[in-house]
């Protein structure tokens, strides 16, 4: 039995620098490209319907209290087949892990360190992940509830900066290419916040009387991180309007070099850069800590840390696995913002169906 | 050979007990009596000097041995766990009572006991006379005395041999230390009364308890204790008590005679406040320990005494409110203490070393304080105190990193001007920590940030530097730690005029010399002034220590490496604990508190202690506390 426990707000804070984290790289260019002027209410709709898949998932949790998605999936589809499934999730962590390691060390080239090799960045982000592991994740859990009030504060900060720069006009027509359009990616959006699913696999690190509260966990999670999306989306547009937001690589970078307050606040895209790396470095260590936990339930392994130098440097060969920068763009966009709702959403809602019509469940009996 | 000096030793005893028996005056059938009395009684001891009669007597007394070894093995289990000497008095007056229940003829002299020969005892015990028990015979007494203070090369252990002026007299000698014991004391209460103050007449009829007696009528000491083993007497007699041995009685009495040198109650030398008590501890520790009861009056307050150090002895006092500090913790910090095995201790800095849970870190996990008033507000906290004799401050645990950023003064202070110091304590944190990193990669990798006019003046300041930036940072910062390190070594005015050289004259002359940039010693000069605004001194080196590695991660990354330092520092501190409790506690984990961690509330709304202690009582005050405040809402305000 796991004895180390993450409370109800550490666990939150997790989950929202583990799905929230794409609004510092390429989400609010991404979500513009497919909604346009519609792009800051699609966060809304998208995040919607992402909640209601998740509660949905959470009542299989429910039918089995205290047992990890790994667990329920091998009860569920049997020990082969249930291994296969979990490695499919486990792989999908990994390379979505892998690929934002690659965009954050390219991000970083591009607004901060334009001369060093990109592998130097990589490793440094790579040491930061392996040495909050290697404390733990109670350490992680902490160090996320604690910076996160800090991530919010530059967040805010920064996004009231450019207030000069607002035109409301440019979020408007509301629906953008139309509602047909608006509604397609409104579905396909929700693979932004597969991430929850994470929680499905943490359940062991909370106390019997958190356990009933992880339902509620990824609610708040999910709420902070439209507000999140949709106030940084609405921003961008409102700064650099469509079509102008479907050509910048990183948004944010892009709004914080626009903030000019009179002649000694401008250019003060480097001290925000230092919030999002920081927030970088969590994402990344989070992301790994998930990957290296469904693979500690699904091999039954009782610790990860053997594993720890293995899967970094795992993930740095994916990171460096796409050609350019473009390519580990596109795939990261197609995979974790697009597509990737299948694997997230999609399995647990197969396991979800295969529960309720077979009326399996220790509750349920 | 061996043989030899066993009947050898044998012969000696018999020749002593011979003059023993007529140095002093026997009843006839006094003798047969005790020996009939031994053979009734239900203890080892006696049982085995009953069977004397039957198995022959030299048999029988080794069996006696055996028993009075055995007892006093029991005895010194008893006395593991707490050697305090006062304890050792209440055993020894228990022992007391015992005897004096078991032997029903009081005034009837016992029969010696025979001494052991040296040489056996060291086979059957640890091997160490220190182990040894008290003979009734005062010279067998000197010659262990002897053995174990070296008394021939040992020449401040002072043995002062005179007789008890009592009717016969008693012979006697008294053992003390020159230097750690009050001489008036010695001369006027103990050797005065003895040999002076008696009546001539005097007669000491309890025989059989000679040192009782000379303890209940004749010595006024306040702290007197009637001790047999000499492990307990001598860790009193290293301690500057007086120990006296009288002829005929197995036990020696030792009284508090301790009066050493010592420093006064002075003022905080690195802990001074403007308001508030300027009292400081000093090496003492029943000074130390006395200065906080004076400030807690409570009989809750306990003070338990430890000693630690298998060569140095030290007395550990460890300090706690009964009913209110978490018996775990109370337990937990007992136990790491009595689990140290190591000779020497000495002061409270090796003892932190000890006992705290991450050495390697760079935050301490353990309070220091040179200040009694603050040891007293953590004790109402259910912190638990350490104060290491000879060492002139306390330890506190646990401890959190915001407790260290806290200063007594915040709290004397009204709230907004508590709240300022705090606020800029937080900020020279930042400062200290981050300025030179800042600086470096602002320099080095992100001139945008700077104005124009500002950039060129840089440049301007740094053109005739032949060095990089990093390079001269760290010129700079290690000629300030050199300034800083002088100036602690240095004695007084000196350390002060080195300070002033160093810093003016050598920074101007750096500047103008061209070698380091003007800009440059403005960075360091604040930097070093934010590092003196932090008020633990210990967690101000481990910041100073952490700045150097901010500042190579900004040389390399820039702002990137500054935040990849923040992530870890902030992990780092994260994970850490002291006896348990996390170093970020209140705010990671999040446990409920009252507002007392960045900023501080009033004190009157204050009213539960911090949670993570899970003290046993919780409630410091009620709603509310201001009593003479009308229409209350909540005790908040009106």
């Amino acid at each position: 039995m796991n004895k180390i426990r993450i409370g109800y707000s550490e666990m939150t804070a997790v989950l929202v620098i583990l799905i929230g984290m794409k609004a510092f790289i390429g989400y609010p260019r991404m979500i513009t490209e497919h909604g346009a002027t519609a792009g800051w209410l699609l966060p809304i709709a998208s995040g919607a319907l992402a909640l209601g898949l998740w509660l949905i998932i959470a009542r299989l949790l429910e039918r089995f209290p205290g047992k990890p998605l790994t667990a329920i999936t091998e009860l569920l589809l049997g020990p082969g087949l249930g291994i296969a499934v979990n490695l499919i999730m486990f792989c999908y962590f990994l390379v979505t892990t892998g690929l934002l390691l690659r965009i954050f060390s390219e991000s970083v080239i591009l607004s901060l360190l334009p001369e060093t090799p990109l592998s130097a960045i990589a490793v440094f982000y790579l040491f930061g992940a392996w040495y909050a592991l290697y404390y733990g994740v109670e350490a992680l859990a902490r160090s996320s509830y604690i910076a996160l009030v800090y991530i919010g504060i530059g967040l805010v900060t920064s996004l009231a900066a450019l207030f000069p720069y607002y035109d409301f006009r440019m979020i408007f027509p509301v629906m953008g290419f139309g509602f047909g359009s608006f509604l397609k990616s409104s579905v396909f959006e929700i693979s932004s916040f597969g991430e929850v699913i994470a929680l499905a696999y943490l359940v062991s690190y909370f106390s019997s009387s958190d356990r009933a509260k992880i339902k509620k966990i990824g609610v708040w999670s999910m709420g902070v991180v439209i507000l999140l999306f949709t106030s940084m989306v609405t921003v961008y547009l409102m700064v650099l309007p469509y079509p102008t937001s479907t050509e910048t690589f990183v948004p944010i970078y892009q709004l914080y070099r626009s903030i000019f307050l009179g002649h000694y606040v401008q250019r003060v895209e480097a001290v925000f850069v230092i919030f999002a790396a920081f927030t970088a470095i969590m994402r990344i260590a989070i992301g790994l800590f998930v990957t290296l936990q469904i693979l500690k339930d699904t091999l039954k392994i009782p610790y990860y840390r053997p594993l720890l130098g293995l899967f970094s440097l795992l993930l740095f060969t994916i990171a460096f696995t796409p050609q350019n920068i473009v390519e580990t763009v596109k795939l990261e966009s197609l995979f974790s913002m697009y597509y990737g709702g299948a694997i997230t959403f999609g399995l647990p809602l197969l396991l979800c169906a295969i529960a309720f019509l077979g009326g399996k469940g220790e509750k349920a009996k | 050979m061996a043989n030899f000096w066993e009947k050898l030793e044998e012969k000696l005893f018999n020749f002593k007990n011979a003059r023993y028996q007529e140095k002093f005056i026997l009843e006839p059938g006094n003798e047969d009596k005790t020996e009939d009395k031994g053979e009734g009684k239900a203890e080892d001891k006696g049982e085995a000097k009953g069977q004397a009669k039957g198995e022959g007597e030299e048999k029988a007394l080794d069996k006696a041995k055996d028993a009075d070894q055995d007892k006093g093995r029991e005895q010194e289990k008893d006395q593991a766990g707490d050697k305090d000497k006062e304890q050792n008095q209440a055993a020894a007056g228990e022992k007391e009572d015992k005897e004096r229940d078991a032997d029903q003829d009081k005034n009837k002299l016992k029969k010696p006991r025979k001494p052991l020969p040296l040489h056996k005892q060291k086979e059957k015990r640890s091997g160490k006379p220190e182990d040894l028990y008290v003979s009734m015979d005062l010279e067998t007494n000197r010659e262990y005395l002897n053995k174990i203070y070296a008394l021939s090369k040992n020449k401040d252990m002072i043995i002062r041999d005179f007789y008890i002026a009592t009717k016969p007299p008693l012979k006697a000698f008294l053992i003390f230390i020159d230097g750690l014991t009050d001489k008036n004391i010695i001369n006027n209460d103990i050797l005065k009364s003895l040999m002076v103050l008696i009546d001539e007449g005097e007669i000491v009829e309890e025989r059989g308890r000679l040192a009782e007696y000379v303890m209940e009528h004749l010595l006024p000491g306040h702290d007197v204790a009637l001790l047999d083993q000499y492990r307990s007497i001598l860790d009193l007699v290293n301690y500057g008590n007086t120990a006296i041995f009288i002829e005929g009685c197995d036990k020696s009495l030792v009284i508090e005679t301790k009066g050493w040198d010592r420093r006064g109650v002075g003022i905080p030398q690195t802990e001074e406040v403007i308001f508030g008590p300027h009292e400081a501890f000093n090496e003492t520790l029943r000074s130390n320990t006395g200065l906080i009861r004076k400030a807690l009056r409570n009989e809750k307050l306990i003070t338990e005494i430890q000693k630690i150090g298998s060569r140095t002895n030290v007395d550990v006092a460890i300090m706690y409110i009964d009913d209110l500090a978490n018996p775990k913790l109370v337990e937990e910090v007992k136990h790491r203490i009595a689990s140290i095995k190591t000779d020497y201790i000495g002061v409270a800095g090796i003892l932190e070393q000890f006992i705290e849970d991450a050495p390697f870190k760079l935050a301490p996990q353990v309070l220091t304080t040179e200040r009694p008033d603050r040891v007293v507000s953590f004790l109402v906290e259910g912190h638990v105190a350490i104060i290491v004799d000879g060492s002139a401050q306390a330890l506190i645990v646990p401890v959190t990193m915001f407790s260290l950023l806290h200063s007594p003064e915040d709290y004397y202070l009204r709230v907004p001007y508590g709240n300022f110091l705090r606020v800029l304590r937080v900020l020279a944190l930042f400062i200290t920590l981050l300025t030179p990193g800042l600086y470096v990669s602002v320099v080095n990798f992100h001139q945008e940030m700077i104005p124009t006019e500002l950039l060129l003046a840089i440049a301007a300041a740094h053109v005739i530097v032949p060095f990089p930036t990093i390079f001269e940072l760290f010129v700079m910062e290690f000629a300030f730690e050199l300034i800083r390190e002088a100036g602690v070594r240095v004695p007084g005015v000196i350390g002060n005029t080195i300070g002033i050289v160093g810093a003016l004259i050598l920074g101007q002359a750096a500047a103008q010399a061209g070698i380091i940039s003007p800009i440059l010693i403005i960075v360091v000069a604040i930097t070093g002034l934010a590092s003196f605004a932090i008020p633990n001194y210990s967690i101000s080196f481990g910041l100073r220590f952490i700045r150097f590695v901010f500042t190579i991660l900004a040389a390399f990354f820039g702002f990137f490496g500054i935040s990849g330092g923040l992530f870890l520092f902030l992990v780092t501190m994260v994970s850490m604990k002291s006896f348990g409790v996390p170093f970020l506690a209140p705010v990671g984990p999040p446990v409920k508190t009252e507002p007392d961690v960045v900023l501080r509330g009033p004190v009157w709304s204050m009213e539960k202690r911090v949670d993570y202690l899970t003290p046993l009582d919780e409630i410091r005050q009620p709603k509310i506390s201001r009593g003479w405040i009308k229409n209350t809402r909540g005790g908040k305000q009106q």
